[in-house]
């Protein structure tokens, strides 16, 4: 019993990490997968302002997608929408 | 055919129905020139999130449509004249989103106190 869960916390601890720990091994790569693609994923919209205001700085601008971690094609859909959001004065 | 979102901005101090005639009109337009409406929006007045045209709040109309380029050809040229209107922004669409509504509608009138 006591060999399989050490294997269980190994396999977790091994690979990409999803979490900053504060005790984590150096060398291991800090990961997080886009918020914006998948399955259950919202939809980018101009029309949707609450989606658009967490990925802004409260000034307007863009906030770079190295902080947020959005994958390039949803970046760019985001510009678009923030754009279009502007132009009707939402945002 | 083409499927267009259409959003309209009047500013916030005109009454009910002068919101109402300017909405009409627009959309006599677009039935007129081939176009064909799918659903009508009111979102009502907004807090603009900077001065347009010394303007502080506006209303805001949203049509989803069908049509061809010269529909929205047609529209725009009589927006651009118009000076009752703030703003206006036309978007094209693959696919008409009719589920979701961002923005619920509220008695903006009983609200402000304006009629």
């Amino acid at each position: 019993m006591k060999r399989s869960k050490r294997s269980n916390t190994k396999r977790k601890d091994s690979g990409k990490h999803s979490k900053l720990n504060l005790f984590q091994k150096p060398g291991l790569k800090f990961f997080k997968s886009c918020p914006l693609s998948g399955k259950e994923a919202p939809v980018v919209d101009y029309k949707n302002i609450k989606l658009l205001k967490k990925y802004t700085y409260e000034s307007g601008g863009m906030l770079p997608s190295r902080v947020t971690s959005v994958s390039q094609k949803k970046q760019r859909e985001l510009a678009k929408a923030v754009k279009r959001a502007r132009l009707i004065a939402l945002i | 055919m083409n499927s267009y979102e259409h959003t309209l901005i009047t500013p916030g101090n005109m009454s009910e129905t002068q919101n109402q005639k300017i909405f009409d009109k627009y959309k006599n337009i677009i039935t007129k020139n081939s176009g064909k409406i799918i659903k009508t929006e009111e979102w009502g007045i907004r807090n603009l999130a900077h001065k347009i045209k010394r303007n502080k709040k506006g209303f805001y109309f949203h049509i989803k449509l069908e049509g061809d380029g010269k529909t929205i050809k047609e529209l725009e040229r009589a927006e651009n004249i118009d000076e009752s209107l703030i703003r206006f922004l036309t978007v094209k669409v693959k696919k008409h989103d009719l589920e979701t509504n961002f923005f619920e509608k509220e008695d903006v009138y009983k609200k402000f106190g304006k009629k």
